[in-house]
């Protein structure tokens, strides 16, 4: 019936129709470049404040899994960072692991964990997940503290990490140090963790995450298994949260109750907003608000210090509604428009 | 393709076994009887009509054979088996799609995202496989997106694969309920109004449209429907329900001039 219509092929047919989103492979070009470069063109404190973005910057893409594409929401991602760090901690300062394998294990730790954690969770919904991820927040850094453990975890003193020395071929050969050295190893860290999220968002179960977020129950309807994926999607979101905990145990060399408290997850929590819910990349700009504003507050007013981070907060939030990325986004949709370039 | 058509009307439904069969199925929410002892079959390869006044249980039955409400008192057997312990995750997957009266469409993803989530039950990729980009999992995926593709086509939907969902006019995003229901290749396709704020275009084009689902993917139909005029047009089958009992069954026109069909429409004053 309708096949006269059907024989004429459209001319522009889009790749996206047949084999799918693709990377922007010239923007990710661009972004290596200029990441590769930063670390010898900064003083070396500027390129450890570089490694810590990155390392918000994968917590924050953790936590976006599962606020902005699954729709849970999570007050208690302190909690998985500090397990996360605490593993790495435990393993290098007790049993003399490398360190760069405790950052796997810290994932897969906190990946056991979220999974754990999310499964009694999931009966909650909306904001009643977001008190039980607040008591498990606020819990995480006294249990640390205690004495029970105190063996292990250090009690308040903490732990410290002994990093080893860079490897001796690239510091002859690339002018390495230990900032750029460990920049390095976040930036490809974080570049994997992208591309695993890219991944999982543009495939079958990151389809299926999205549909229990936008309609739970027609996403039943439609085959998910709705309490599986949710409890997944907890469960990895730790683990990326997790693999930041370790780095940064790692690159502060030292771990302590104190720096995950309550208000980590709220910082983090603002990353995500401020950088996009539902972006992977808007995550770095998330990481960097996290590390420069609330210092920035500070050297504004020291004893009003909250104030100052509350109204540049709001003023963010008003001049970008929907994030970093949704801004850009919207911007780059006026230029099209401005210039009439083609939007295929 | 009427040939088809006739060939199911004229055979002998009696003999094959019924693709669903609804056996004296009971629903009470606390003291409010829904259904009352309500059975009837769904042969096979059919469109069965669903009808009744407001407040008849239509929906209470649609919502109880697509398992979002459990039954008090009877069965429910699909392909022979009962369904009544089937979790509704697993519908889709044993051949029993649904379209949903208020669009439950996935709001933020573009249209042959929503479609593609049709298919979900068929494929076999997880987690891991899915972040690692494993080779499988891009065949998967590009033959999924072939197949919503060509669905987005029969439903005459393929220009608007990449828009999102927020953008698209009310009987488009009808059309694409069913287009996402149908990648589930289901057996047996319950449709729960989907007449509803139709224009008369969009209506014809909708009897069309399930006709086609039948004779083309040999899918069997459940129409629970208030417009009459689609049900007796494209049915081979209507089920009438009134006040939670089943008034009468039978083929559209036998229901039409059943006595109390009429009067539970009509209210005829018998005394």
């Amino acid at each position: 019936m309708a096949s006269d219509v059907e024989t004429q092929v459209p001319a522009q047919t889009d790749t996206r129709l047949v084999s799918g989103k693709k990377i922007p492979f010239k923007w990710v070009a661009v972004f290596i470049i200029l990441g590769l470069f930063i670390p010898y063109f900064v003083q070396g404190y500027v390129a450890f404040q570089g490694t810590l973005i990155m390392i918000y910057a994968v917590a924050i893409l953790g936590l976006n899994l599962l606020t902005g594409f699954n729709g849970q929401f999570s007050l208690g991602h302190s909690a998985f960072y500090a397990i996360g760090a605490y593993t790495a901690a435990v393993l290098v300062y007790h049993l003399d692991w490398p360190v760069y394998a405790t950052i796997p294990v810290g994932g897969l730790v906190c990946f056991v964990a979220g999974f754990l954690f999310g499964l009694p969770a999931l009966r909650l919904e909306g904001l009643y997940l977001a008190l039980a991820t607040f008591a498990l927040g606020v819990a995480v850094p006294q249990i640390l503290k205690s004495s029970h453990l105190e063996e292990l975890t250090g009690g308040v003193q903490g732990l410290d990490v002994f990093r080893p020395a860079v490897p001796e071929f690239l510091v002859n050969n690339l002018a390495m140090n230990m900032d750029r050295w460990w920049y390095f190893i976040a930036f490809f860290v974080m570049l994997f963790m992208f591309w695993l999220a890219w991944n999982l968002i543009n495939s079958r179960s990151g389809r299926a995450m999205m549909a229990i977020r936008d309609n739970p129950i027609a996403a039943k309807s439609m085959g998910i298994n709705t309490s599986l994926y949710k409890s997944l999607t907890f469960g990895l979101s730790a683990f990326y949260t997790g693999i930041a905990g370790a780095m940064a145990a790692i690159v502060i060399e030292f771990v302590a109750p104190d720096s995950f408290t309550f208000q980590l997850s709220i910082l983090l929590f603002i990353g995500l907003v401020i950088g996009g819910t539902g972006s992977i990349w808007g995550s770095i700009f998330g990481g960097f608000f996290i590390l420069f504003v609330p210092n920035f507050a500070e050297e504004i007013s020291t004893g009003l210090s909250y104030a100052v981070f509350g109204v540049i907060l709001i003023l963010v939030i008003y001049v970008m509604p929907s994030g970093f990325a949704g801004l850009v986004n919207i911007l780059s949709v006026r230029f099209k428009k401005l210039f009439g370039a083609k939007t295929s | 393709m009427n040939k088809r058509t006739e060939t199911a009307i004229s055979a002998d439904t009696a003999v094959a076994d019924p693709l669903l069969s609804v056996r004296d199925v009971n629903v009470h929410f606390g003291g409010i009887v829904a259904l009352d002892g309500v059975s009837f079959d769904i042969p096979a390869g059919q469109v069965v009509g669903l009808i009744g006044p407001n407040g008849a249980g239509k929906t209470t039955l649609f919502n109880c054979i697509s398992r979002l409400y459990s039954v008090n008192k009877g069965d429910i057997l699909f392909e022979g088996k009962s369904i009544l312990k089937t979790p509704v995750y697993k519908m889709s997957g044993i051949g029993i799609g649904r379209t949903f009266q208020n669009l439950a469409l996935f709001a933020n993803l573009t249209v042959l995202d929503n479609v593609m989530i049709g298919g979900h039950p068929r494929g076999k990729t997880d987690y891991v496989s899915n972040m690692l980009r494993l080779p499988w999992t891009r065949k998967e995926e590009n033959r999924l997106r072939a197949e919503a593709m060509e669905m987005l086509k029969f439903m005459r939907l393929q220009d608007t694969a990449l828009q999102r969902i927020g953008d698209l006019p009310f009987g488009i995003q009808k059309r694409l309920e069913i287009a996402r229901a149908l990648l589930g290749r289901p057996k047996l396709l319950l449709m729960d109004e989907p007449a509803g704020g139709l224009n008369h275009n969009e209506l014809s084009e909708l009897m069309m449209t399930i006709r086609r689902i039948r004779d083309e993917f040999g899918t069997t139909v459940l129409l629970v429907e208030h417009h009459m005029g689609l049900v007796m047009e494209v049915s081979e089958k209507v089920v009438a329900l009134s006040f939670g009992r089943k008034l009468a069954e039978g083929p559209p026109r036998a229901i039409q001039e059943h006595p109390d069909v009429i009067e539970a429409y009509l209210g005829t004053g018998k005394k």
